[in-house]
């Protein structure tokens, strides 16, 4: 079962690379977020703890609910294209994904010493997405699609820490949460300022201040 | 106990805030809040220092003499932010650059900023440390643009999200290090007072690994080149008493973080991976902001690629194994926070009167603004390192100690900059100083508040170097009570 969600989670961040639009960049990242859902709940089902629950609660209501839900309302106040604008095009953006898993996996099995080989595909699966998340904000032209790669490199650090400590302690993974929660919103408020000065929200285009 | 009206006091000034309805009454009621916070910081550092020991409230906040000298240098800064923001906000006010409204609305962010950078050092839980970091950045990013200009926006927008990136590789070293420590079978801890002690018998190759993500990630936040892309151009369109803080306080802050790791690291693996590392940031960062010094054009960048200088100075101070430049790191660190700020606050005064940036367009400062134009040139002295200030004896302490290792390389390639870095200054303060009043200048007089500013921080700058005469126990001592055991 926990294969299949890995699985899952796996595939929803590799279509995020191969997007093109900003709705489906949104709709591949609430896949994602759901799979980690599912992932934090079928480990707090095995173990039997109630903290695991509220913490796979909050997954679902902040990272599959209401940030794609305040992402959507940005795109459509905003009214800009809906085209992510690719710096690398999907092609070569799948390729790189496979380095990047290369990568993730290679690192993970020198890194786990002690631990099983399922730990050790959890923390891959978990590097690639923080590589993902990574790549999508260097290569994609829209300010949003920053926002959505730093939303994916924290999903892949969520997987990772329940994957080599168990999860982090409880209230600073709900402080965690808070804090991606309003930043998300911070930086929404910041796209909307751009779009207002510059018309626009491409980042390749933010070049005043220099030197 | 001093720390919870320490934390606390910033709370309730920003609630307060939000009940005054003049923007004047609640700068000076703010003076006054961070005065009592200042003296609660000085008698927290004298507790803590004279007892040597940890103390820790409810397992969630944790201080040591290292954390309490860190409040003392944010509550300095604060302090003199908090004076100088009375005059400068209710100018702008005047001026219709900012509204009544948004003004109070300034005075809310300050506070919040503060209260956040507050928790930083006194924190326990290395999770949690992150998710202060964070915190400041997010609220600091507002009034980094707060303006409400093209430019200011931008800056707003590289920093939120630059920042965000680094510190999200912190979190990966935190999680790696919580990882290191949950293998070695003892129990599931955050803590760095529970940690630090057990730091030998974490695995070796875990813990390097970690560290460097954390070097990445808050180095990305201290300002460290090559991740310092975020700074200047935050500096720059930030509020000017902002800046100060920015500059002053927040790189220090994330310097903290680095430090707290950088124990774990030296008590598990030792200390030539962890001086190696700070040394070569470190440098790094001395050559990059030197060459930006040189040509610059823009009065408050000058000033960033100065605080890059400035942390690159700390890094080395930091990553000698030497106790010495180790306590000239921490003593650069409050001189840099205090020579800094003033720096600050007179280019805020300089812009606000001039209204340009452009270093070759300013001209005639000592005659248009007498008060503040000698504050700049004596606080330009004190930057460069020049004697009888208090930067000159850290800088001297941090190349003595790089000496006694025998690091020459790093100490030479310090003495090289730093005298590029002076020329620079002469060069850009000697332009902007000097020369006649412009057409259509009136001589302008500051405010008052701004003078006390200004007066309190010239103080300090002396203070570190007059203390150390007085002070019957070496420095050594000093040191070793600073680092945790």
């Amino acid at each position: 079962m926990q294969e299949i969600v890995l699985i899952g989670i796996l595939i929803s961040t590799c279509l995020m690379a191969v997007a093109k639009r900003l709705p489906a960049l949104i709709r591949s990242f609430r896949y994602q977020s759901f799979f980690l859902f599912l992932a934090t709940f079928l480990v707090a089902w095995k173990e039997a703890q109630p903290d695991l629950y509220v913490v796979a609660g909050l997954l679902l209501v902040i990272k599959a609910a209401l940030i794609p839900h305040v992402l959507y309302r940005i795109i459509n106040k905003i009214k800009v294209g809906q085209d992510l604008g690719l710096f690398i095009n999907t092609q070569l953006s799948l390729l790189c994904a496979l380095l990047f898993a290369y990568l993730a996996w290679d690192f993970s099995s020198k890194l786990i010493v002690y631990g099983s080989h399922a730990q050790t595909g959890i923390l891959s699966v978990a590097l690639f997405s923080v590589l993902i998340g990574f790549f999508l904000m260097i290569s994609r032209i829209t300010a949003l699609a920053q926002i959505i790669g730093l939303l994916v490199m924290e999903n892949g650090l969520f997987l990772l820490a329940s994957a080599v400590s168990g999860g982090m302690p409880f209230f600073v993974e709900i402080a965690i949460f808070f804090d991606v929660f309003v930043s998300v919103v911070i930086m929404g408020f910041f796209i909307y300022r751009i779009n207002k000065f510059f018309t626009h929200i491409d980042v390749n285009k933010l070049s005043n201040l220099k030197g | 106990m001093q720390i919870f009206f320490i934390i606390g006091i910033p709370l309730l000034l920003s609630v307060a805030g939000l009940f005054i309805r003049r923007q004047k009454a609640t700068g000076i009621v703010n003076c006054f809040g961070y005065l009592a916070v200042l003296l609660f910081s000085v008698s927290l550092l004298k507790d803590i220092a004279s007892s040597a020991r940890t103390r820790s409230f409810f397992g969630f906040l944790c201080l040591d003499t290292l954390s309490a000298f860190f409040i003392l240098v944010i509550s300095v800064v604060a302090f003199a932010a908090a004076l100088y923001s009375v005059g400068y906000i209710t100018r702008d006010v005047q001026n219709a650059r900012i509204s009544g409204r948004k003004a109070r609305g300034y005075y809310l962010l300050f506070n919040l900023f503060c209260c956040s950078m507050f928790f930083v050092p006194a924190l326990d839980n290395l999770g949690m440390l992150w998710v202060a970091i964070e915190m400041t950045t997010l609220i600091s990013a507002f009034l980094v643009g707060f303006y409400n200009t093209k430019k200011s926006v931008e800056a707003a927008w590289k920093y939120i999200i630059i920042c965000s990136v680094g510190i999200i590789f912190a979190l990966l070293g935190t999680i790696l290090f919580s990882y290191a420590f949950s293998i070695s079978g003892i129990s599931k801890s955050l803590n760095w007072s529970e940690i630090t002690p057990l730091a030998h018998i974490l695995d070796k190759n875990i813990l390097k690994f970690a560290f460097l993500f954390i070097l990445v990630g808050y180095g990305t936040k201290a300002g460290l080149a090559p991740m310092h892309t975020w700074l200047p151009d935050a500096h720059s369109q930030a509020v000017a008493p902002i800046s100060a803080l920015l500059s002053g306080v927040l790189l220090e802050t994330a310097v903290y973080a680095i430090l707290r790791f950088g124990f774990i690291l030296v008590h598990g693996v030792g200390f030539p991976y962890f001086s190696n590392l700070m040394i070569i940031f470190g440098v790094i960062s001395l050559i990059i902001s030197s060459g930006f010094i040189l040509v610059q054009k823009d009065l408050k960048r000058l000033l960033a690629y100065s605080s890059i200088e400035h942390i690159g100075i700390i890094a080395i101070g930091l990553g000698l194994a030497s106790p010495l430049a180790f306590c000239g790191a921490l003593l650069h660190i409050f001189n840099h926070a205090v020579v800094k700020s003033l720096m600050f606050f007179g280019a805020g005064n300089i812009v606000s009167i001039y209204q340009k940036h452009n270093i070759n367009a300013i001209r005639g400062v000592l005659k248009t603004m007498p008060f503040t134009g000698v504050m700049l040139l004596l606080g330009m002295f004190a930057l460069t390192g020049f004697p009888p200030f208090s930067l000159f004896i850290s800088e001297l302490m941090v190349l003595i100690g790089a000496f006694s290792v025998n690091a020459y390389l790093p100490a030479g390639l310090l003495l090289l900059l730093l005298s590029v870095i002076f020329g620079a200054f002469i060069y850009h303060f000697g332009k902007m100083l000097y020369g006649n009043i412009p057409k259509g200048m009136v001589v302008t007089k500051e405010p008052l508040s701004g003078k006390l500013a200004f007066l309190f921080l010239f103080f300090l700058l002396f203070a570190p170097a007059v203390g150390l005469l007085f002070i019957k126990k070496d420095l050594i001592w000093i040191t070793q009570n600073l680092l945790p055991r």
